[in-house]
């Protein structure tokens, strides 16, 4: 990319982006934390993720605060701007995608209290919080690379993961149908599993606004094959 | 993306502390100082110089200063002697060459600077003009002499000298016209062509108009020069000793105007000066000198008011 | 590219122009001016915006040895303007400018505004009046100037000055106002007055602005077109401009990354 004649402008720009790569890592690595303390049994490693979502609202809120001033102060035009917008909702995202680690954090706590009939079987979900995970990674590399083309693959992604929320769903209904005394345990499986479904959705968001950032048009809300038209192109 | 940008380096300063500082300062300041004596030193010399010749003009002839001097006509007799003729005679001369320089300038200027296509001719023309306005007065006297009271059979005449007088100061109208036109920004004759006004529109109400006071500073300077000019009047062959005036240009009959004057005898001021100089008696040198002190004081009078005028019409322009 | 819901006030076809020493300033311009638009020109300095201009109202045409080529097309009439036939006189009736530097007329506030009809013949006392009256409230500076219309237009401040040339461009009824480069002489606050007024007069004309302040082309035109090197780069809504061209030339140049 060329560089601006205001080098400090350069500056600021490459630090918000850098801030939010940042806050990025720190979200999937709250993942991938919350999700070993779930199907590892670790209450110490759940403790760790609760207690660092503080760090990821305080990025976004960084995020924020750094965003308003570059707008204030410089104006962004053109690819500047759609940066710029692009990050402020980025954040916003990545910042919900933190919250739902936290959730399942909490979950991997409380399955691990003693006194309990059942515990629940979260290795199931392994596989669908895996393929969230790698939407995630997929759509902040492809903001780091300013790649547009992404999009498409984390969308099938995504719809795969909707597909298996539903399946784990079913699955759950049939556990409790058969026995009642697995209720809890299955609605705190489903809570999860819907955790992780947001994830993917929040992952398909960020992969949507690096489309709008690199090539100025609105993915969100249309087809899959009105969003095949314009990754083509 | 971004790249290290390096730190400003201080530059090696050539001067090692403030004191140093002070004192360049200070030589410096030192230039400024002797630069200014030098320049007052110049102008008061000169000042001095002018002060010293009109003082001794005054001197000399402060006796003549009474009504007399200007209403008695020349005399052989130094004390009766006065300048009536020779300041009519130049009041009129001065009409004339007025009413010769300013519209032909004026007009000339004009069109060279808003008509006149700007290539090689007009560059050789504007050559010419300046140069003109170093031609030797006594040059234009023998041009005259030929065309005017030759050839044009004018005879040695107030519309010969005036006419003499116009053109000697011809260049300096224009120059002056010119450059006064050139004064006016180029956005005001852009703003009022853009409104749709003619050539002729832009010239007449704008052109002249944000000028005149320029031009007219010009014309009375170039007419103070015409004043004192002696050689080409007296090339012409100018009187010395006149004792009548020309007929009045005013008459109380119908119609109220005559031209005769105009090719009438003459003498002028300086001219008056001259021949009273040449004289052996003293008592008429104090008369040249009460005249000399005379076109002195008309002169600085004039440019005076030059400088008035202009002062007065600019005020409303600013740019 | 352009899909606008307005009719065309007026096109360039193929516009070059040449300027006395040989130099070629725009090069193959096509641009259609929208009717009761603001249309900006933005680009580097020397990029021929200025020049661009000042072909529609044939500025250029004071200065020997300027040549034009290719037509500047007026509707709904089909005159093309820079044809030889047509008189520039003409086309400043019809087409008026207000300059970069305020620069009224060493006159009175009344003078100023009524000379563009005193030129057109207007002696009507009545009818002078009303104009000047009309077009210092079109130019928003009546309420300022209407118990001192005598005074001398200098003792007005720049930013008034600048709206007394808006109101001496307006007084003549103009179909197309030009204005190149309108505030880089004032001040923030007059700027925005000039501004809010530029979008108030598009109701009645329309306008071709050259500013070197992208931030105003962005506040205040509906189209933008970016030239550079006399070349029209890229013409758009001015939406579109500022958030996704089209060209890689235009958006470093709108980001501040040109050079």
């Amino acid at each position: 990319m060329q560089e601006h004649i205001f080098k400090q402008y350069d500056a600021e720009l490459e630090a918000v982006r850098a801030k939010v790569l940042e806050m990025g890592a720190l979200v999937e690595q709250q993942i991938a934390d919350a999700l070993e303390a779930l199907t590892g049994s670790n209450p110490k490693l759940a403790k760790a993720v609760i207690n660092k979502d503080h760090m990821v609202n305080a990025l976004e809120v960084q995020v924020d605060e750094d965003c308003s001033r570059i707008i204030a102060r410089r104006q962004p035009t053109a690819g500047d701007l759609r940066m710029v917008l692009m990050m402020i909702k980025t954040i916003t995202d990545l910042e919900r995608i933190g919250d739902e680690a936290a959730k399942i954090a909490r979950y991997a706590l409380k399955s691990n209290e003693t006194d309990r009939v059942w515990t629940p079987r979260f290795a199931e979900i392994k596989s669908m919080a895996n393929y969230a995970r790698d939407m995630l990674h997929m759509a902040l590399d492809a903001f780091a690379r300013s790649d547009a083309t992404k999009v498409l693959e984390i969308a099938h992604m995504d719809e795969e993961v909707d597909e298996q929320y539903q399946m784990t769903m079913r699955q759950l209904i049939t556990f409790m149908l058969e026995d009642p005394r697995t209720i809890s345990m299955a609605l705190e499986v489903l809570f999860v599993s819907k955790a992780i479904e947001r994830i993917g959705d929040h992952a398909k968001n960020i992969s949507e606004y690096v489309v709008y950032m690199v090539k100025g048009k609105d993915v969100r809300h249309i087809s899959m094959e009105e969003m095949e038209e314009t990754a083509k192109d | 993306m971004t790249q290290e940008i390096p730190p400003v380096k201080a530059p090696a300063s050539v001067l090692k502390n403030l004191g140093e500082v002070r004192a360049m300062i200070k030589r410096h300041k030192l230039n400024d100082y002797i630069f200014s004596l030098i320049g007052l030193l110049a102008l008061t010399l000169a000042l001095l110089t002018l002060l010293t010749l009109f003082s001794d003009l005054v001197i000399d002839g402060y006796t003549r200063f009474n009504t007399d001097f200007l209403t008695n006509f020349p005399s052989r007799r130094a004390a009766n002697a006065g300048l009536l003729s020779a300041w009519v005679g130049s009041a009129l001369v001065m009409l004339v060459t007025f009413l010769v320089a300013v519209p032909m300038g004026v007009a000339a200027g004009l069109y060279l600077e808003e008509y006149a296509p700007k290539h090689w001719f007009a560059d050789l023309i504007e050559i010419n003009v300046t140069n003109l306005a170093g031609v030797p007065s006594i040059v234009y006297g023998l041009l005259a002499l030929g065309l005017f009271v030759y050839i044009l059979d004018l005879g040695q005449s107030i519309l010969t000298a005036g006419l003499t007088l116009g053109l000697l100061i011809l260049p300096i109208v224009i120059v002056s016209t010119r450059e006064s036109i050139r004064a006016i920004p180029v956005a005001i004759r852009e703003a009022a062509y853009a409104v749709g006004a003619t050539k002729w529109q832009v010239v007449y109400d704008h052109v002249l108009k944000y000028s005149y006071g320029g031009i007219l500073t010009g014309v009375i300077i170039g007419m103070a020069r015409a004043l004192g000019e002696t050689a080409p009047i007296i090339t012409i062959g100018a009187l010395t000793f006149i004792a009548f005036l020309p007929p009045s240009p005013v008459t109380e009959v119908a119609p109220f105007i005559n031209f005769e004057w105009l090719s009438s005898g003459f003498t002028v001021l300086p001219i008056q000066m001259f021949s009273w100089l040449s004289r052996p008696d003293h008592a008429f040198h104090i008369n040249a000198a009460a005249t000399g002190a005379l076109i002195i004081v008309v002169t600085l009078l004039m440019n005076g008011t030059a400088i008035y005028l202009r002062y007065k019409i600019r005020k409303n322009i600013k740019w | 590219m352009i899909t606008p819901t307005t009719a065309i006030k007026a096109e360039s076809r193929d516009l070059n122009f040449f300027y006395a020493n040989g130099m070629q300033a725009l090069k193959n311009v096509n641009m259609p001016l929208y009717e009761n638009k603001i249309t900006a020109l933005i680009g580097p300095s020397g990029c021929g915006k200025s020049t661009f201009l000042r072909c529609f109202n044939r500025m250029h045409d004071l200065y020997p040895g300027n040549k034009y080529q290719g037509q500047i097309v007026m509707h709904p009439d089909n005159t093309n303007i820079l044809e030889h036939g047509v008189d520039p006189i003409e086309v400043r009736m019809r087409i008026s400018m207000v300059f970069q530097k305020p620069n009224p007329f060493p006159k009175s506030i009344y003078e100023n505004v009524a000379y563009g009809l005193r030129v057109r013949g207007e002696t009507n006392k009545r009818m002078l009046d009303d104009k000047v009256e009309e077009a210092l409230k079109g130019a928003a500076l009546w309420n300022e100037a209407k118990d001192r219309l005598q005074d001398l237009a200098f003792n007005l401040s720049g930013g008034q000055q600048q709206r007394l040339c808006i109101a001496r461009a307006l007084a003549t009824d103009p179909e197309i106002m030009l204005f190149d480069e309108p505030t880089s002489a004032l001040d923030p606050i007059a700027t925005a007055n000039i501004e809010e007024l530029m979008s108030e007069l598009k109701q009645k004309l329309t306008i071709l602005v050259v500013t070197h302040n992208m931030q105003q082309a962005a506040r205040v035109s509906d189209f933008t077109a970016y030239m550079y090197l006399g070349e029209l780069m890229e013409y758009d809504d001015t939406n579109t401009i500022f958030t996704r061209p089209s060209r890689k030339e235009t958006e470093d140049y709108i980001t501040g990354k040109f050079g």
